[in-house]
Formats: C-alpha cells, sequence, structure tokens
C-alpha cells in the first residue's frame, strides 16, 4: 500500500538541518500504524512527506505502487483529495462554512453531483455521530466534534490511506477515546490504511503496529498482540526506554 | 525597560502589522495637504476668484476632514482588530487594561505624529508633481506656481494632531468596554452575517428606481430642486443596496445547493457572506465618494466642453467679421482692410468668402427670417469642406444648428411648415431640413435657388459675414492675430483659437482644483478597497492553507481570488459609475447641452482605471497567498 525508500529530509536554510535520514517503512493495505517520537525526531515532516505536502530530499515515496512526487502539483493536488484524507491535531477546519460544508469540501471541488453528496454526508455523519451539528458552525461545537467532523471531510470520498497528524492532540481523555474509537472501527469496517503520528500512548495503543523515531531515524517497531491493555503498557516502556525526554506527553508542540 | 520603551519597540518589531495602518495615515495626511496648500494659494486668495469657487473649496476641504476622519478610524479598528490576541495574550500575562490601553494611546500618536509629518513632506513632492503636469496640460502656468505654504502646513499639522488625539482617545474609551475574553477570542469569533429583510431590500430596489427616475425624467430648472432629495434617495437606497439587497442575494445563492455546491463556489460565497458586514459599509463608502468623483470631474468636464466646444461648433471658421446692424459700409470696408493687414503682419494665409446676409418678413414669425440663396450658401460650403445644396426652383432647404447645440429644443422647427411667397405670386415650399453652423443664425434661416432669392424683394434688413479660414500660419501668430483683430474691430470680429484659449485660462484654475479634488476621491476609494483587501489577508492565507492541505490547485485558488478581488473592486464601481451616468444625464438635461461623449469618456477612463488597479491588487494579492501556501 504505502512504502517509503531510504526516505532522507534536510531543511535547507541558514543552517542545513537533517531532518529525517533514510528511512524505509511499508505499511500493508487496511494496516493502522502509529508513529511515535519525541518532540522535534522528525514525525511531522515524515507525515507531510508521505502526504505530498512536503517532498523528500532523497528517497522514494510509492503509494499504490505510484511515486506522487513526480506528479505535477495541479495533479498533485487533485491526487491528494481524491487518494488520500487528512486528519490534523488543530481540525482544520474553515469557520466560514458550517460542519456539513467542511464535510463535503472536497467533493464539491470535484464537480460532485449535490445529491451524491447530501446521500453520503448524512451515511457519514451517522457513522460518526455528528448527524445533530451538521448546520452549525464549527465555532459551535466541541473539539470532539470538531475532529469527528475532520474525520467525516476526510473520509467522505473513501481514500486509500488516512493520514493523521496528532489527531487527538487537542482533545480531553473522554474525546480522545471517541475519536479513536472512530478511526479504529473506520479501520476495521472500510478496511482503509491508516497512518496515525501521536505523542499519546493511549491513542497508540488503537494501532496494529506502533514505530517509534527518534532524530529523524527509525528507532524500532513493536506490533500489537491480543490485548489493547498489554499493548499499552509496552509502548510505555519503549517510551521511557527511548529515554530522556523520550516521553513528552506534557511538552508544547510547536 | 520602562513602558514607554516597551511601547516603541513593539512598534518597531511588529512593523509588517503597523505598515498598512501608517500607509493609510500618510496617505490620508497627504492627501489633505496637498488639497490645503492649493487651496491657500495666494493665486486663488485674490479677488478675481468667484465667491462661489472659494465656498466650494471650504467644503470640499470640510469633507476630506470628514472623511480623513473616518478613514483613519477605521484603519485603526481593522489594525485593532488584527491585534485583539496579542492584547488578550498580554493580559493574561498580567498587563492591565489600563497599561493597555495606554500603549495603544502611545503606539497611536506616534504613528499618527510620523504620518502627519511624512504626509506633509510627501505632500509637498506630490504637488509639484501635480503643477507639472497641470501646466502641460492646462493654462495655469503664470497662475498657480509652486510656493512653500507655512499656513497649509500649519493647519494640517494642527489638524491632524488633533484628529489622532481624538482617535487615540476614542480607540481607549472604546477599548475599556471590551471584555478580555473577547480580547482573547481575538478574530476567530464569527462576526455573524448581518441580519437582511427581503422588505427592505425591496425598499432598496424601490428607492433606486424612483431616484434615477426622477434624475432622469426632470429638465432645466426642475433639475435643481429635484437634486437635493434625489440625492438622499439615493444614497438611502445605496446604503440599503449593499446592507440588505446584496445580503439577501447571497442568502439566496447560499440557498440554492445546485449553484451553492458547485466547485469553488462554496469558498467564494460562504466568504462573502462572513465579510459581508464589513464589505457593506466598504462598498457604501466607496460608492459615495467615487459617485462625487465622476460627478464632479463628469460635470466640470462637460462644463468646460459646454463652454469651448460650443464656441467651436457654432464657429467652424478660423476668423469671423459680422457687422452689426447699422454699421456703414466704410467701417465694413475699414475693418476687413485692417483684418487682412493682420493676417498680412502675421505671415497668415487665409481664404475668405463673404455674404450679405438679408433677413425678410414672414408671416408665421416675429423676428425677421434669414433667407440666402444657394450660391452664396455653397460658396461657404465650399470653403469648410462641406456638402453644398442644390433647391429646385420652387424648393427651399430649411437650415438648423445641429441638435447637440440646441439640445432638445432645436432650432425653429416652424420653419419647414412655412411656405415663402415670391414678389411673382410663386409659393416656394421648404422640402427638407439639414443642420449646418456655417453662418452665425442660431434661429434658422432658409436656402433657395439663386432664381429665387431675385424675386423675394427688398429686405427689412441686412448684414455683412466675412468668414476667413486659415491655410497657412503658426499656432501662436494664428492666436495673436485673433486678438488683435477683436480688439481693432471692437468685437465684431471673432477668432475662435483665441476665445477658446481665454476660456480655457480663466476656468483653468477651477477646473483643475476641481479636477484634483474628484482625483482625490478617487484615489481614497481606491484605498479604502485596498485596505480591505489586505486586512482578509491573513484570513485568506490560513483558509487557503487549509485547503491546500487537502488539494487545492492553483487554478482553484487563483479563480476564488479572482472572483472575490473583482467583486470587491468592481460592485461599488459599478454601481458608482451608473449613479454617475444618471447624475451627469440630469446635468445635460440642466444645461441642455449634450455630454453624452465627455459623460463617456470620464466614466470610461475612471473604469479602465479601476481594472488596471484590479490586476495591480489582484496580482499581488495571489502572489502573496501562494507564497504563504505553496512554501
Ligand atoms: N520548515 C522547516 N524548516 C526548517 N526546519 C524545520 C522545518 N520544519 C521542521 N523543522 C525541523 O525539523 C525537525 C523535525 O520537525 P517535526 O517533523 O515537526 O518534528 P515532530 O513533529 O516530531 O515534533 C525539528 O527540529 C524542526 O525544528
Ligand atoms: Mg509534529
Amino acid at each position: 500500500m504505502l512504502q517509503l525508500k531510504n526516505v532522507s529530509k534536510i531543511y535547507e536554510g541558514k543552517v542545513a538541518y537533517r531532518a529525517l535520514t533514510d528511512i524505509n517503512l511499508e505499511i500493508e493495505t487496511g494496516e493502522f500504524v502509529a508513529i511515535m517520537g519525541p518532540s522535534g525526531s522528525g514525525k511531522t515532516t515524515l507525515l507531510n512527506i508521505i502526504s505530498t505536502i512536503d517532498e523528500p530530499t532523497t528517497g522514494e515515496v510509492y503509494i499504490d505502487g505510484k511515486n506522487p512526487h513526480t506528479l505535477s502539483k495541479n495533479k498533485l493536488a487533485k491526487f491528494r483529495r481524491q487518494e488520500l484524507g487528512f486528519v490534523f491535531q488543530d481540525f482544520n477546519l474553515l469557520h466560514t462554512l458550517t460542519v456539513e460544508e467542511n464535510i463535503v469540501l472536497p467533493l464539491t471541488l470535484d464537480g460532485e453531483k449535490v445529491k451524491e453528496m447530501e446521500r453520503k454526508v448524512k451515511q457519514i455523519a451517522e457513522k460518526l455521530g455528528i448527524s445533530a451539528i451538521l448546520n452549525k458552525r464549527t465555532y459551535e461545537i466541541s473539539g470532539g466534534q470538531a475532529q469527528r467532523t475532520a474525520i467525516a471531510r476526510a473520509m467522505i470520498h473513501d481514500p486509500k490511506l488516512l493520514l493523521a497528524d496528532e489527531p487527538t492532540g487537542n482533545l480531553d481523555s473522554k474525546a480522545s477515546k471517541d475519536v479513536m474509537n472512530m478511526l479504529a472501527a473506520i479501520n476495521e469496517r472500510e478496511k482503509t490504511s491508516l497512518l496515525m503520528v501521536t505523542h499519546d500512548p493511549q491513542a497508540a495503543s488503537y494501532a496494529d503496529r506502533v514505530v517509534f523515531i527518534r532524530d529523524g531515524k527509525l528507532h524500532s517497531e513493536i506490533y500489537r498482540g491480543e490485548s489493547r491493555q498489554t499493548f499499552f503498557q509496552k509502548i510505555i516502556d519503549m517510551l521511557s526506554l527511548m529515554g530522556g525526554d523520550g516521553n513528552d506527553l506534557s511538552s508544547i508542540r510547536v | 525597560m520602562t513602558f514607554r520603551q516597551f511601547v516603541f519597540n513593539n512598534v518597531l518589531r511588529n512593523k509588517r502589522l503597523y505598515v498598512a495602518y501608517f500607509l493609510s495615515s500618510l496617505f490620508t495626511v497627504m492627501v489633505f495637504f496637498t488639497f490645503a496648500m492649493f487651496a491657500f494659494h495666494p493665486a486663488l486668495s485674490g479677488a478675481d476668484i468667484h465667491f462661489s469657487a472659494l465656498y466650494g473649496m471650504s467644503v470640499a476641504g470640510g469633507i476630506i476632514y470628514v472623511f480623513s476622519f473616518f478613514f483613519v478610524l477605521y484603519s485603526m479598528s481593522s489594525f485593532l482588530q488584527s491585534r485583539k490576541r496579542e492584547f488578550g495574550l498580554l493580559m493574561t500575562l498580567g498587563a492591565s487594561s489600563r497599561q493597555i490601553r495606554r500603549m495603544v494611546f502611545l503606539e497611536n500618536m506616534i504613528i499618527g505624529f510620523f504620518a502627519t509629518v511624512g504626509g506633509i513632506l510627501l505632500g509637498l513632492i506630490f504637488a509639484k508633481l501635480i503643477l507639472l503636469i497641470a501646466e502641460n496640460v492646462l493654462i495655469i502656468s503664470e497662475t498657480l506656481y509652486f510656493y512653500v505654504p507655512v499656513l497649509a502646513i500649519i493647519i494640517t499639522f494642527v489638524s491632524f494632531i488633533v484628529l489622532f488625539l481624538c482617535i487615540s482617545f476614542f480607540v481607549s474609551v472604546v477599548l475599556r468596554t471590551k471584555k478580555l475574553t473577547d480580547l482573547i477570542k481575538g478574530n476567530k469569533k464569527w462576526k455573524g452575517e448581518p441580519k437582511a429583510s427581503f422588505a427592505l431590500g425591496i425598499i432598496a430596489a424601490l428607492l433606486l428606481l424612483a431616484g434615477y427616475g426622477v434624475a432622469l425624467y426632470v429638465k432645466g430648472m426642475e433639475v435643481l430642486f429635484a437634486m437635493v432629495p434625489v440625492i438622499i434617495v439615493v444614497v438611502i437606497g445605496t446604503y440599503l443596496l449593499f446592507t440588505q439587497l446584496s445580503v439577501y442575494v447571497i442568502r439566496r445563492l447560499k440557498g440554492n445547493r445546485h449553484l451553492f455546491f458547485r466547485k469553488t463556489n462554496m469558498l467564494l460565497f460562504s466568504d462573502l457572506a462572513f465579510r459581508m458586514k464589513d464589505n457593506a459599509r466598504t462598498f457604501f463608502l466607496v460608492t459615495i465618494i467615487s459617485t462625487v468623483a465622476f460627478s464632479a470631474i463628469g460635470t466640470l468636464y462637460g462644463f468646460h466642453s459646454y463652454l469651448t466646444r460650443g464656441i467651436k461648433d457654432l464657429n467652424p471658421f478660423s476668423y469671423t467679421y459680422f457687422s452689426f446692424i447699422d454699421d456703414s459700409d466704410e467701417r465694413i470696408e475699414k475693418d476687413v482692410q485692417r483684418i487682412n493687414a493682420i493676417l498680412q503682419e502675421e505671415n497668415i494665409k487665409a481664404d475668405m468668402e463673404r455674404i450679405e446676409m438679408t433677413y425678410y418678413h414672414m408671416e408665421a414669425s416675429d423676428t425677421p427670417v434669414l433667407i440666402v440663396k444657394a450660391s452664396d450658401y455653397n460658396r461657404f460650403a465650399r470653403l469648410n469642406d462641406e456638402k453644398e445644396v442644390s433647391p429646385d426652383k420652387n424648393e427651399a432647404v430649411v437650415v438648423n444648428v445641429s441638435a447637440r447645440m440646441m439640445g432638445s429644443s432645436s432650432g425653429n422647427s416652424s420653419l419647414i411648415d412655412q411656405p415663402i411667397l415670391l414678389q411673382n405670386g410663386v409659393e416656394i415650399k421648404p422640402s427638407e431640413t439639414i443642420e449646418s453652423e456655417l453662418l452665425p443664425e442660431i434661429k434658422g434661416y432658409y436656402i433657395v435657388h439663386d432664381d429665387a432669392f431675385a424675386e423675394l424683394g427688398d429686405p427689412l434688413n441686412s448684414s455683412s459675414f466675412f468668414a476667413f479660414k486659415v491655410v497657412e500660419g503658426e499656432k501662436e501668430s494664428v492666436m495673436d492675430a485673433g486678438r488683435k483683430m477683436m480688439e481693432q474691430t471692437e468685437y465684431r470680429a471673432q477668432a475662435i483659437d483665441y476665445m477658446v484659449y481665454e476660456i480655457d485660462k480663466a476656468y483653468g484654475p477651477v477646473l483643475f482644483i476641481g479636477l484634483f479634488i474628484g482625483i482625490v476621491f478617487f484615489v481614497s476609494a481606491g484605498s479604502f478597497l485596498y485596505f480591505r483587501l489586505y486586512s482578509d489577508l491573513d484570513d485568506d492565507k490560513y483558509k487557503f492553507q487549509s485547503i491546500t492541505k487537502i488539494g487545492l490547485t492553483v487554478g482553484e485558488l487563483k479563480k476564488v481570488v479572482n472572483r472575490q478581488t473583482a467583486i470587491l473592486f468592481f460592485a461599488p464601481i459599478i454601481v458608482a459609475l451608473i449613479h454617475g451616468a444618471v447624475a451627469l444625464t440630469a446635468l445635460s438635461r440642466f444645461f441642455d447641452y449634450n455630454i453624452t461623449e465627455e459623460a463617456l469618456f470620464v466614466l470610461g477612463g475612471f473604469a479602465v482605471i479601476q481594472i488596471v488597479y484590479f490586476f495591480i491588487a489582484k496580482l499581488f494579492y495571489v502572489k502573496q497567498i501562494k507564497e504563504t501556501v505553496y512554501r
């Protein structure tokens, strides 16, 4: 499904900064992978490269066997909104639009039929439990509802790959749990491949596999067994093993 | 670090944020100062300038000041809007509300002071530049010279320091009443779509239609009486148009999902609705200011053309000599000799024709009517390369001056129904009407066949008319010769070029000041738009950044930005152009003189400037957004 080959990223600037070094990673269709690591370890950079928002300095990215980075700017934009789904920490919703309008935005840009859009919104809103707030403005809803709206928007066009950057970063624990349950359910039911960056061991424990990176390099990975509780414990252990400021649950993300 | 130092550094560090506010203040001061500089010009304070012109200028000065006030206030409030979060943060960090108010007050005074001084300096340069242009366009070089305007400097300085003081006080009072939470939420907060009522929308349409209807219906002096009520009705109608009707229309558009959910429409309309409150205010101001500019310039230009082109149209020849009724033949001969002598002196070659203009009694007319024979008329026609006429023996051609000159009450239309009775009993029927200004008779006259003319009998009275057409001669000497012959024949001779020159000279300064005011108003309208556009820049950057993450092509981005900028730039101007066209039509009805050409030229000129302005603004705006979005 997703393949990274020797991906490196160097930020050019007054001082060139090597954010990622030789990342090799493969994700199967329908797999749910979480990426963890200390703040500044390159998680967002990695996700941005996969999501084609940013380009790798060297190395290749294949999504379903195709390298999207070879596409033209315009084709890339269309690729992104047709093949990928995005969920962000700050929700990334437009506050001039209602919840429903935010959800259908990717479809309107592609010129989908109104009837079809309405059908899809209804369906997905029911699944995510946001049918009652469809006509509200984004500032009238809670963080959990906002993130579910963002998930609905990411899922409305049945993407092959759903990418999430700290989806629970701005939520309280109750809302985080709801959102993670939804993501896991979507992954289960729709067989959508899911790649999530997170600080939160609780959130990571919903994944099939957790990949740890540190200083821009792959550090290790652990697979989920039968029980989520033991998986959670293993993740905590790994984070403390990575040591130092490895567990930056409390650090402010910049 | 004292608080004052903190404030000072804050201004220096947040340069980008302050620059927009500073520039719009600077610009406002510059406009006011340049105006004051001309208003207090020694050449205009003399006795020869009309009292009404002075009065008009003080009114214009007052209007500029009031608009400056609102403009600075408006810039200030947008500026504060974008900094609410900063204040909120300062307050949560422990700054007292009093300290923040003091900071805003001090900041505003710093900016105000530099804007005032800078505006005056820039104004001096600007005025010099304008005079350079004016010298080449208008004949005012001797009168409106450049000077060091001590009075204008003092007045501008004091006025604007007072203005900034008022605004600073005003803003710190307003800030006191705002709650801390409001500040922290800052610009994220939904301003709310303004409410629109269908009834008020209909009223807006009705008011505008009624205003236009009356303005287009009235004629002559009625225009003066209708003016004030029509202006009031149209201003209210315009206000409602933008605050009610447009909001209502956008609502309806949003309600139509097939339209609203189509491609980029959703982004466009939702933003329009979101910004409608701010936009409505800007649109209204811009429309009114632009209408004033269009009407003022259109009026002056139309009036100028009424004066000069009217004369030019009525005088197709370079020089004419038209004797008074009781002038003796010797006097006429002497005058003509003198004219020829002057022409020779100035090295001018001119063709000449003469005619004895003979007036006859007609049954249906209380004044004598001019009748000329075809061969006489044709000599003049040949002199000016115009079409000759050849009426049959028992036919007459009626000549009227062109409709343009006479407006709707064109000439003496009854001539065509009047047969001419010859001495031999034959009746001559007028067969056709033509338009011509070859002979100086605005009431209309007949041309008859030479044979018929011989049977007319004795005229009631007659005068001699000479026309000279210059074939060769320097522009300067043609003018000088004109002045000389007008003086030496006691104004029986007329020289068109010299007369136009005299009019231009007399109206030059007034025309110039009027033009200047119009341009200032138009440019102010432009800067309002510019300010409105850029106060949304951060919102737009965020918006496009958000959507681009999900996937938005450059083409789609450009399309949305183009359309939203186009609406901002053209909605108010189109309304203003329509207002202006109606106002100028009413004006032409007042003078009874057709100024369609002048109106089209002025309105078209402004439209072109606006289009250019739109493209430039759009280019930079798109560039700024693209820089943020596609890093
Ligand atoms: N646009 C950029 N230019 C330069 N350096 C950057 C840029 N974005 C991120 N970095 C640097 O790259 C490193 C990794 O950043 P990031 O991927 O955001 O980390 P994480 O998401 O794991 O906290 C950080 O040290 C950061 O300072
Ligand atoms: Mg990150």
